[in-house]
């Protein structure tokens, strides 16, 4: 039969109670953000330095004139498709080869020194290196993304698949499930939720990885949009810029929170700190 | 011959050895063997044993030794500040309503701001020195301290805080005996995080700085892997820097994962 329904007004009461939580955080932030607008204005215009601190209505007024222009959003679209390639690369790797790494003794007793030798340096470190290489362009960007996410990737891969549940691997060869078989329906989805820790620190690296690299060595970017306006001491458009690469890294871990609490919804580990 | 190879591998005695260096070994030779190759093509391709050679020149000319301890005095005043911050700021979030209140969003909105992104902004307000590096690595340690130590609190016991409190403590032996010691493993844990973020972030602003600003005010060893590149394309002492930030890195890490085992024993570090 299981269990009674609430009652109407128990329902009606959990509603209008998640709502005030929502308007009573909603309301914090704005009062926060506020104080310390206020503080910035203030401090702006007794600094009285508009190329080295502007004031946050120049911000908004060169925020507009950006978006307007389109120049912001080509740039934003470029940073995002460097993004998306270098990290699909690392995942296409990472995932599958982790999972290997952790189920086979053999193939980590193998490369286990390799990846500890190369984990410690930096994605960023090699841009010296793979500017030389690859030149300035796309790749660039492109390998810097794929080193950086892909250690988080495989280490956590390598982690979930040693997790797996024994009895449940027992369970599945007992039955006569395939290797391929077990890979699939066992190991997967028992290593899910450790699997999407690793794409969102991998995520985070890349992104650190694709800001510096536009820095640097791209002539496009989020990352170089910034660096130009420095050079041409326009600070708002660079703050404009800095708040979209945090407006942009925010928004990409919603969405793989979001992808994660969807594809493994018996897993409730998930919480707002997680980000 | 195939044979014999997979019999010492699978052998007890050699195998452990073995089988770990295999690759590397294999990877290195063939570096080795294909340098000259392409060298003769471009002129420039840096070889294992080259690599060796130049970072004992390096060491030897002082050029290495200088600019890491540059970029050690920065990273290490960086976290200094960072962390003071971070976990005072922590606890004063985690004790004041009205500073969570005020406080919380604000972390919220920077937090994703990745590091890097303010080396611009950085160079403009501090110029091309140390103290643009000191700010960024501030920055990047400063997100992981507290929020992890904000988290370490919150999971205090609670049994723990009122046992202190009817046994009479006062706010401030509260802080002292109940609440630092049982945040420390989540505190020591933000620190470590916000070490290997920040050192990343240190190569990075100084990497940006030297290449911008052609060399000369900001030092440290991210510039100098730059400066090779832009004026003497000497490749292997920029591997040799890239070893180096691993190795330090590694170092960094090691160090914090000692004092996890020996303040926490019971979480497991990897």
């Amino acid at each position: 039969m299981g269990l009674p329904e609430l009652p109407e007004k128990v329902k009606e009461a959990q509603i209008v109670s998640h709502f005030a939580t929502a308007r009573r955080v909603t309301v914090r932030y704005i009062f926060s953000l506020g104080c310390f607008i206020l503080l910035w204005h203030l401090t702006a215009s007794y600094v009285g330095k508009p190329n080295t601190l502007p004031s946050p209505g120049v911000v908004g007024l060169q925020a507009i004139e950006v978006i307007g222009s389109g120049e912001l959003l080509s740039h934003t679209a470029s940073t995002l498709r460097r993004l998306v390639v270098g990290f699909a690369i690392a995942c296409f790797v990472g995932i599958p080869f982790g999972l290997l790494f952790g189920l086979s003794k053999s193939l980590e007793a193998y490369t286990t020194p390799l990846i500890e030798a190369l984990r410690p340096i930096s994605g960023i470190a090699w841009i010296p290196l793979a500017l030389f290489v690859l030149g300035i362009g796309e790749e660039l960007p492109h390998f810097i993304i794929f080193f950086g996410a892909l250690f988080p990737i495989i280490l956590n891969s390598a982690d979930a698949a040693r997790m797996t549940d024994v009895n449940l691997l027992n369970a599945a060869r007992t039955l006569g499930a395939s290797r391929w078989l077990i890979m699939k329906e066992v190991v997967l989805p028992s290593a899910l939720p450790m699997i999407f820790v690793g794409l969102r620190l991998g995520l985070g690296v890349g992104w650190m990885g694709v800001i510096a690299s536009e820095l640097i060595g791209a002539p496009s970017g989020l990352g170089y949009m910034i660096e130009w306006n420095r050079t041409m001491l326009m600070s708002s458009r660079v703050l404009v810029g800095v708040f979209t690469i945090g407006l942009i890294g925010y928004l990409m871990s919603l969405l793989l929170n979001f992808v994660a609490r969807k594809s493994t919804p018996w897993w409730g580990g998930w919480s707002r700190r997680d980000l | 011959m195939i044979y014999k190879l997979r019999s010492v591998l699978i052998s007890q005695r050699w195998g452990k050895w073995l089988k770990p260096l295999l690759i590397p070994i294999v990877l290195l030779a063939m570096w080795q063997a294909w340098a000259p190759i392409e060298g003769s093509a471009s002129g420039i391709a840096p070889t294992p044993s080259g690599v060796v050679r130049g970072f004992w020149e390096l060491t030897v000319s002082g050029e290495l030794p200088s600019s890491l301890f540059e970029s050690l005095t920065r990273i290490g005043s960086g976290f200094c500040i960072a962390f003071t911050i971070g976990v005072s700021m922590a606890i004063c979030v985690w004790y004041v309503r009205l500073a969570e209140y005020l406080i919380d969003p604000l972390i919220e909105t920077f937090r994703p701001i990745a590091p890097i992104a303010w080396i611009p902004l950085a160079i403009l307000w501090f110029g091309t020195g140390t103290w643009a590096a000191i700010f960024i690595v501030s920055y990047a340690v400063f997100f992981p301290v507290f929020v992890n130590t904000l988290a370490g609190l919150q999971s205090l016991d609670k049994r723990l805080l009122d046992a202190a409190r009817t046994l009479g403590a006062t706010k401030y032996m509260m802080i002292r005996d109940v609440v630092l010691p049982g945040a420390l493993p989540a505190i020591v844990l933000g620190g470590r995080l916000g070490m290997g973020a920040g050192w990343a972030a240190i190569i990075a602003a100084e990497m940006t700085v030297g290449s911008k600003s052609g060399g000369g005010a900001s030092g440290g060893i991210g510039q100098m892997m730059f400066i090779f590149l832009s004026y003497s394309l000497e490749l292997r002492y920029i591997i040799v820097g890239m070893i180096t930030v691993g190795c330090v890195a590694y170092m960094i890490d090691s160090v914090f994962r000692m004092v996890q085992r020996r303040i926490s024993p019971w979480i497991q570090t990897s």
